[in-house]
């Protein structure tokens, strides 16, 4: 579905941003991009809908290749959400906002005022409908942004950093919908660096340090290595440290895995 | 929006950088004169070159040829209204001969080569002068505080303005708005998705800005004083005579010889 090769890409202050990377994404994968600050993460997705394109290598995403395609038909089939929703919005109400792409796509009235009600009462913002974004607040502005992607319903879905300024009511909300969104069959990939969320609710893991790709593979495993965190400036979520602490053979980050670990060892000491 | 790196300042240490912002601002000043004096193309191709030796001096090439080619979708747009405002008259006048088309070309190149001659003497300046060497040398010049202050946060900003309208084109382009569909119109109807973010999220830095320097008690004492005085040095004056002395020079093009 996704297929990234040996792309390298470098900004032209002469700064390699991309080094080498090679990443496979399957269709209905969930996955997270992990990295320190200013290690590629954007940069590689700014590649996946073509606002980017490749230096050296190929980019191809549902058998569209990034070169030869323009941003808006890859972006129909790409949602990708920026980190700052004040980037993004510009329209009188939140109505308008979540119509924008929908526009743009060329959708039918009836389908737009679907997809419209759908994402306000999916991401509770029904009650501001004629408000303006502007005057929301800033949690409630970074939702209106997701929403104002994810209602044109893309196949592959890309979320930059969307945990930032959300509490954690709002944090298990968007878990949840990405998680449902999953199981429906849909490709989503989430940069971030909040390491309990993916701990949590993402399979499979991405790391990224200085434009190169360091690691990938099931979240249990990457993220219970403590020298790759330590290289990638990368908090390890916290049951990982717990199973460093208590010296698990098997370090893990479910809770379930790690106490029946604990109990092995200490339980058996006692008796 | 690459015409923005040709304004953002990155410290040096060549003999350009050092000179004080004064003497440069003898160049700016003089130079950006000769640029509005003159109409003849070669003289304007003679200005434009002035600002290569402190592009050499200064080592600031690769920024100042960004600027220059951020530059030429303006100078395209100047070449063309130009030429149609030259001809527009003759056109409708249904009087339209090769003569005029002829002249027409030249004054839109002259034009050109006017504004190319402007932004290359700015973006020289601009570059080899660090924002706080400009901010103390207005003060020097007598300038008030809070207006020198103002103009070096305007300038201050022009790059970041230029980065933050390129995540805006991205993020709006994400969601499938195309800014290069449609005719005149449409095109200029697209930039309002870039242009209102991009407005809204200025007045809310400054009012950010405003609030951490009051903050840090900006205002509280009337009389500021400096840790750092600018002085005149033997290199600047050497810098001034080299300008002066060309400036009446190519003055004297159209004093003495009425090349105009």
């Amino acid at each position: 579905m996704i297929d990234i090769r040996d792309v390298s890409y470098s900004y032209s202050q002469g700064v390699h941003a991309l080094d080498h990377v090679s990443l496979k994404i399957g269709e209905g994968e969930l996955v997270a991009i992990l990295g320190e600050n200013g290690a590629g993460k954007t940069t590689l997705v700014k590649h996946l809908n073509g606002l980017l394109k490749p230096s050296a290598g190929s980019v191809v995403v549902s058998g569209l290749d990034s070169k030869s395609t323009t941003v808006a038909t890859m972006a129909k089939k790409v949602g990708l959400v920026f980190q700052n929703p004040d980037h993004q919005l510009f329209a009188e109400t939140v109505e308008k906002e979540l119509a924008f792409a929908l526009v743009n796509f060329g959708m039918s009235a009836e389908e737009i005022s679907k997809k419209v009600e759908w994402s306000l009462s999916e991401f509770e913002l029904a009650q501001y409908r004629v408000r303006s974004p502007f005057m929301l607040s800033g949690g409630e502005r970074k939702r209106l942004a997701l929403a104002s992607v994810l209602c044109y319903d893309p196949e592959i879905l890309i979320l930059d950093e969307p945990t930032t300024g959300q509490d954690n009511r709002q944090k298990t909300r968007l878990a949840s919908l990405l998680v449902t969104l999953n199981t429906k069959g849909k490709t989503v990939l989430v940069v971030t660096h909040d390491m309990e969320f993916v701990a949590d609710f993402i399979p499979r893991v991405v790391v990224m340090s200085k434009g190169k790709l360091i690691a990938d593979g099931p979240a249990g495993e990457v993220l219970t290595r403590k020298d790759l965190l330590e290289s990638a400036s990368l908090l390890p979520p916290q049951l990982a440290e717990l199973s460093w602490a208590l010296g698990l053979e098997k370090p893990s980050i479910h809770l379930g895995t790690v106490l029946s670990e604990a109990f092995s060892i200490f339980g058996g000491r006692h008796q | 929006m690459m015409v923005f790196h040709g304004f953002d300042y990155r410290r040096g240490t060549t003999a350009m950088h050092r000179i004080d912002p004064r003497s440069k601002m003898v160049y700016l000043i003089l130079f950006t004169a000769l640029t509005i004096l003159f109409y003849n193309p070669f003289v304007l191709l003679l200005l434009l070159a002035s600002s290569l030796p402190i592009v050499i001096a200064g080592k600031i090439y690769p920024r100042w040829s960004m600027s220059m080619k951020g530059s030429l979708f303006f100078i395209f747009f100047i070449f063309i209204f130009n030429f149609i405002a030259f001809i527009w008259g003759d056109f409708w006048g249904g009087a339209l001969s090769i003569g005029t088309v002829y002249n027409a070309v030249v004054a839109a190149i002259t034009m050109s080569i006017r504004f190319t001659a402007l932004i290359s003497i700015f973006s020289t300046f601009f570059l080899t002068t660090s924002p706080e060497d400009l901010t103390q040398s207005m003060v020097q010049l007598k300038i008030p505080y809070d207006y020198a202050l103002t103009f070096n946060m305007a300038m201050r900003f022009v790059p970041t303005l230029g980065r933050e309208a390129q995540y805006i084109i991205d993020a709006q382009k994400s969601r499938g708005l195309e800014m290069e569909k449609g005719n005149f119109v449409t095109r200029i109807k697209n930039y309002i998705p870039v242009l209102i973010p991009l407005i809204i999220s200025s007045f809310r830095r400054a009012e950010l800005v405003a609030d951490a320097m009051e903050s840090r008690a900006f205002g509280a004492s009337k009389k500021r004083c400096s840790l750092y005085v600018l002085k005149i040095s033997t290199k600047d004056y050497a810098f001034i005579l080299i300008t002066v002395a060309s400036f009446l020079l190519i003055l004297s093009l159209k004093l003495i010889f009425n090349i105009q």
